[in-house]
């Protein structure tokens, strides 16, 4: 009998071990990476059309680190990227600079900076790290900028404000604003699991899903709510259809080039699609936790 | 970039990953039950015989008289007839049709469950029974004697019914995902599928006869039927009658190829729940490779079936893998009879997967099936037979705690009640009981890894 007993034991050992390998990684969140090709965008200038490489943002424990690299870049230059909140396709690369407090400035740690140099062989590389965490679905994209060489001399840190500036402030006489030459799409220009009271919270920013071409740009767009919170968000089509959001059952007419938005209580939990009724094709997917 | 699109057609919803905090107890919970079951165990069968006792005469009279087989054959072949006139003439939308949902949510779904509760209520409705057995009396009739049979090929035993279980399945989840929009299974598809597997399984019970085809090769027949072994209540020569719960399940896997029909079922669920959690990064790998060569919904067919295949590999693997264990316990007999022997033992978890994987698609969209659907059955807008088309689905009956308790509870409750009927298979099979019982840490092991798996996809967030 004791015997028996000991098997038992033994064998109920090894099926705990069983079931934790089995049964473990259910919850992987330490960790996680998101990385997207660096690729030149359109208006680069000349000399860096030829810009390709790869950017990778990782979240561990609070943390995020950003790395990037790059080649094709013009040989011994000085070079900036940002970590930007939108994603690569649209019109304005990125959209805004990312920010970890929406009222607070606009320099490093409050947004993602890398500056760097490129070799003389026209490649370079930068890392970034932050002791506060991306929240998911922020990190748009990174994109690259040329340096000019005077808000080098200015003070290292003030690089994206000089880029704004200049940006802003376009006068004739001045050089031309230092371009946008390169971006990687990370987790891409739509409202990727922006809660919206945070998206609220940023300023009243309501996450924005744009259909071009038919399709969603960015991918399907993720929306992620509490049970009781306020679901907010825009649908933006450049095709007339309907918006229908599954579940909760409301439907919308969106003409070509047209808005709606969309603002009800999360009261049914679940993951919802919400599509372009006649196509069929799925723009979103709401989550609403209890 | 390719989108790939959604398995269900029907679901445009789909249940919240189960927490953590729940998967670790529904875990620890299994293995505590195991261990316990281990150690608390009786030591004699007690399911190997039914104690079938008939119930009142007058039941039985009713229920099986023919006029009421008339009548619900009847009921089938009219359902059947409507659902395939739906799809067919009714609208594209495979939401606001009739035959989606009545095919692969009220039947499909709905029978394994009432018949576990209440024994084989789909024989009596079983359309192709029907007109079978009306097809066999007209002969009759006519001819004065016998249709003559060909004798069914017993080395086939239920394979053909396996294969077309996941067939049924893969119709409805990698067929239905093509044009690369959440669209999913047309109607009409499903109504010519329809069609053509009547004109098939027809074609089988002319050969082969009625009730020998419904018992080895009919689908459904084969497939609800499985699960209508674990209730009390079965007809034995004619009569209605109660016996032991679970113990007519112990006789059902004899017939060559019931393993596979078992193991079919957990496999299209696991791959069901799987293709949109898991295995969804090795999918998307396998497609992005074939839809060089091949167009875009042929690529993600072909991948799919290799997957849905894979599933049922690995599923039957694991089976195979405790079948052998416990062939190496001392006094075990033949390999061929412990993989017949421990079949049966895996309908419970079949079940757990199927409750556990649909319960909320089946609470959601048989709201539709009686409301809306039942009145305007085309979903054209053109009819309102009972004054219902125009209600909805109320997603409000479940929040998401209450289907994350069903769901864990059923995969806990199959758990269980496998290992009871393996451990009361092996008393049976050895002679020492202790022998049984060490042999017995083998089917634990495979059971743990299923209830594990079931689990595990529940919590798997596909984020």
């Amino acid at each position: 009998m004791r015997n028996v007993i000991r098997t038992a034991s033994a064998l109920a050992a090894i099926l705990a071990a069983f079931a934790l390998v089995a049964c473990g990684g259910s919850n992987d969140d330490q960790t996680e990476a998101v990385s997207g090709q660096l690729k030149a965008l359109p208006g680069a200038p000349t000399g860096d059309q030829a810009v390709a490489g790869e950017a990778t943002l990782e979240r561990a424990d609070g943390t995020t680190t950003v790395t990037l690299t790059a080649t094709g870049l013009e040989p011994n230059s000085a070079y900036v990227a940002h970590l930007h909140t939108g994603g690569c396709d649209q019109g304005d690369p990125g959209g805004p600079h990312f920010k970890f407090n929406a009222e607070a400035g606009d320099e490093p740690p409050n947004e993602v900076h890398l500056e760097f140099r490129s070799g003389a062989d026209g490649s370079g590389q930068a890392r970034a790290s932050s002791d506060r965490e991306v929240p998911a679905g922020e990190a748009g994209s990174i994109v690259v900028h040329e340096a000019d060489a005077e808000h080098h001399t200015a003070g290292e840190e003030s690089g994206a404000e000089a880029v704004l500036v200049h940006e802003g402030h376009h006068h004739p006489e001045e050089p031309a604003p230092p371009a946008k030459i390169a971006c990687a799409e990370l987790e891409g220009g739509h409202a990727h699991g922006v809660s919206g009271e945070e998206a609220a919270s940023r300023g009243g920013k309501v996450p924005a899903v744009v259909v071009r071409d038919g399709e969603p740009v960015g991918g399907v767009a993720e929306l992620e709510y509490d049970a009781g919170e306020e679901v907010r968000f825009e649908v933006t089509s450049d095709v007339a259809d309907e918006v229908h959001v599954h579940g909760y059952d409301l439907l919308q007419v969106i003409p070509a080039g047209g808005t709606v938005s969309f603002d009800f209580p999360a009261e049914i939990e679940g993951i919802f699609e919400v599509e372009l009724e006649q196509r069929g094709l799925q723009i979103a997917e709401l989550t609403v936790n209890p | 970039m390719n989108l790939l699109p959604f398995a269900h057609a029907l679901a445009a919803r789909q249940d919240l990953p189960i927490p953590a905090w729940l998967f670790a107890w529904g875990a620890s919970i299994v293995l505590i039950v195991s261990f316990v079951a281990l150690s608390v165990a009786w030591r004699r069968p007690r399911f190997e015989e039914t104690r079938w006792r008939p119930l009142g005469a007058g039941p039985s009279r009713v229920l099986l008289s023919l006029p009421v087989q008339a009548l619900c054959g009847l009921v089938g072949v009219f359902l059947l007839g409507v659902a395939v006139y739906a799809g067919l003439r009714g609208t594209e939308a495979p939401d606001r049709n009739f035959a989606l949902t009545f095919l692969f949510v009220t039947c499909w779904l709905g029978f394994p469950v009432l018949s576990a509760l209440l024994g084989d209520v789909f024989r009596p409705f079983n359309p192709w029974r029907a007109v079978g057995r009306a097809a066999g009396a007209g002969f009759r009739a006519i001819a004065g004697q016998q249709p003559a049979h060909l004798a069914y090929p017993e080395r086939l035993g239920r394979w053909p019914a396996a294969i077309g279980l996941i067939a049924v399945v893969w119709l409805e989840i990698v067929y239905g995902t093509s044009g690369g929009v959440a669209v999913g299974l047309e109607p009409e598809a499903a109504a010519v599928a329809a069609l053509l597997y009547s004109g098939y399984t027809l074609a089988m019970m002319a050969v082969f006869g009625v009730e020998k085809w419904c018992d080895r090769g009919e689908v459904f027949s084969v497939y609800f039927g499985m699960f209508s072994q674990l209730g009390c209540f079965g007809v034995e020569d004619g009569r209605l009658g109660l016996r032991r719960p679970l113990a007519a399940a112990t006789r059902w896997a004899t017939p060559f190829g019931s393993a596979a029909v078992v193991i079919a079922s957990i496999a299209t669920t696991t791959f069901d729940g799987a293709s949109e959690g898991p295995l969804k990064g090795g999918i998307e790998t396998v497609f992005d490779w074939l839809s060089g060569p091949f167009a875009l919904d042929t690529a993600l067919r072909l991948t799919d079936t290799l997957f849905l295949a894979a599933c049922f590999g690995m599923v039957g693997l694991v089976y195979m893998l405790g079948v052998r264990g416990m062939r190496s316990v001392h006094g075990a007999p033949s390999l061929q009879k412990l993989r017949v022997g421990f079949a049966h033992t895996l309908i419970p978890i079949a079940l757990a997967y199927l409750v556990a994987h649909y319960f909320s698609l089946f609470v959601f969209q048989e709201q539709a099936q009686f409301t809306y659907l039942l009145s305007d059955p085309l979903g054209t807008g053109s009819t309102d037979l009972f004054g219902t088309a125009s209600s909805g689905v109320d997603y409000t009956v479940l929040n998401a705690n209450a289907i994350w308790y069903v769901q864990v509870g059923a995969l806990v409750v199959g758990h269980v009640i496998g290992l009871m009927l393996a451990h009361d298979r092996a008393l049976a099979y050895w002679p020492d009981y202790r022998d049984a019982s060490r042999s017995q840490y083998w089917m634990l092991a495979v059971m743990v890894s299923f209830t594990c798996l079931g689990l595990y996809l529940l919590s798997y967030s596909n984020q």
